[in-house]
């Protein structure tokens, strides 16, 4: 995941590398899901997630679109 | 076995959150008190179970994430240390790991530009324009590009 100045530059580069584009989220968007997904990664309980709990966190973070469906 | 293994991956996290840098297999052995080899296998399964990832064909940690092994175009520093992190995603994952505010220095893709954020008081604030961030924290704008769908994270993971 990279970070870009703007939606332009994210053409251009998607341009370049020859790639489709694929999801944008704002900074503050991933900040949100940031806090979700890695919140209790530093736990000595922590041992990975299910499948349903991924779709959780992205469901709490607003990301509702197919591109964020954790099964295909 | 399944006791030790997840303390190894507690291990290798709190070495990363102190030192900045992945345990090699030999000092995660020598913590343990076990031997290399067997370190390595559990090095192995836990790379396999993608609690974290290990550079091709070695035993050498590349990533757990939200923390890098090697340089990156995104630091990240908390409490005084200066961390890696892997992608622009996760160089706000380590704030949000350490439950600490940061200073991060990252750079745009295409555009090469250098810029410093902050996490402070739970919210992202980017100083770029002359030091005053706008009322919103000045960081609405700018962008993060996810270039492939979940279900395609973990086929080349240094790439997504």
């Amino acid at each position: 995941m990279l970070l870009f100045r703007s939606e332009e530059w994210i053409e251009k580069w998607c341009k370049r590398n020859h790639l489709e584009r694929g999801e944008i989220l704002t900074i503050n968007q991933v900040w949100e899901l940031s806090k979700l997904w890695y919140h209790n990664r530093m736990s000595v309980d922590y041992h990975g997630r299910s499948m349903e709990q991924v779709a959780e966190i992205f469901r709490k973070a607003g990301l509702t679109s197919k591109f964020w469906y954790p099964r295909s | 076995m399944v006791d030790i293994l997840w303390q190894v991956r507690a291990f290798v996290y709190s070495h990363f959150a102190d030192t900045t840098r992945p345990p090699s297999v030999e000092e995660t052995a020598a913590h343990f008190n076990i031997k290399t080899e067997e370190a390595g296998e559990l090095y192995k399964e836990l790379n396999n179970r993608h609690s974290f990832f290990l550079e091709p064909e070695t035993l050498t940690i590349r990533m757990a994430n939200p923390f890098s092994g090697i340089p990156t175009d995104f630091k990240v520093h908390v409490n005084g240390k200066t961390y890696f992190a892997n992608c622009a995603w996760d160089m706000l994952g380590i704030p949000a790991a350490l439950h600490s505010d940061a200073v991060i220095d990252a750079i745009f893709t295409e555009s090469n530009e250098s810029i410093q954020l902050e996490v402070k008081d739970g919210k992202v604030i980017n100083y770029a324009q002359g030091g005053v961030p706008a009322e919103d924290g000045g960081s609405s704008s700018l962008l993060i590009h996810f270039p492939l769908p979940f279900t395609r994270w973990y086929d080349d993971l240094v790439f997504t």
